[in-house]
């Protein structure tokens, strides 16, 4: 699997961070089944309207979800064709990985070369 | 060993860095917090038993307060060369079914201009359909939030 990291990054991270929220992934799960208004959406939340509003910023800034307005009504709708960009979830597990493995030789050669001139 | 390409990452770098310094690096748990997750997430170490069985729990904080926390164990330690552990089993072998089962072997040799340090992740085939099934899905779509969060949740 050849990945483009340079390009491929910068999504991942902006959906990683829309999912590492469990409110958004359970709007997801529910978008899954159709769209839904704000209001149907945030029934099963014990959350004040203003919050669970961040929490749909932040999915559609990820632009995993779009909203429409009719009148009084936002309607969400889930946008398919980001998640199955991001459905290679190996790839992205493959990003996570390098990413740590680079932070680590940074953090050690740092430190190597401080101990070398103390 | 044996890997299956559809399942598993091998991840290999020369560290331009003595083994005491990388191995320091990766079991001092002060020390890992500062590469183990990509900012602006913070990793807190909550527990770290370097031994066979022993405890080995990283939470993520994210910049939104989200928290993931990615309960496991060591499954082998040999000083200065190898690192097994799983998110598969927990403190004291205690069987888990977390969102993303995986084991991680990372290895650390001598090389010329440093450290050869290796990690292969392994993860297990069956989670996704278990997970869909187990969350009651019912199409495809599901599989790859699934899939998305199970990484986030896991983060390695």
């Amino acid at each position: 699997m050849v990945i483009r990291m340079d390009n491929y990054q910068p999504v991942l991270n902006d959906v990683f961070h829309a999912l590492a929220d469990p409110t958004r992934r359970a709007v997801l799960r529910q978008l899954n089944r159709g769209p839904a208004s704000i209001t149907e959406l945030a029934k099963p939340f014990d959350m004040a309207l203003p919050s669970f509003m961040k929490h749909i910023a932040v999915l559609e800034h990820s632009d995993l979800i779009r909203s429409r307005k009719k009148g009084r009504v936002r309607t969400c709708t889930l946008k398919p064709r980001k998640l199955a960009r991001a459905e290679r979830w190996l790839a992205e597990q493959r990003v996570l990985w390098e990413g740590r493995t680079d932070r680590l030789a940074q953090y050690a050669e740092s430190r190597a070369s401080k101990e070398a001139k103390p | 060993m044996t890997e299956d390409p559809g399942l598993d990452l091998t991840i290999s770098r020369i560290i331009k860095a003595p083994r005491p310094i990388v191995w320091e690096a990766w079991t001092d748990p002060g020390q890992m917090e500062e590469w183990w997750c990509p900012k602006p997430w913070r990793a807190e170490v909550r527990a770290f038993d370097l031994r066979p069985g022993g405890a080995f729990d990283t939470l993520m904080h994210g910049p939104d307060g989200e928290e993931n926390p990615n309960p496991g164990s060591f499954l082998e330690v040999v000083p200065m060369e190898r690192i097994v552990f799983t998110t598969a089993l927990t403190e004291g072998w205690r069987p888990a079914a977390p969102w993303l089962s995986m084991t991680a072997i990372v290895t650390m040799k001598d090389h010329g201009d440093g450290t050869g340090y290796s990690a292969v992740v392994k993860h297990a085939d069956r989670e996704t359909r278990d997970r869909h099934e187990e969350l009651g899905f019912y199409d495809g779509w599901n599989a790859n939030i699934e899939q998305l969060a199970a990484i986030v949740e896991k983060r390695a």
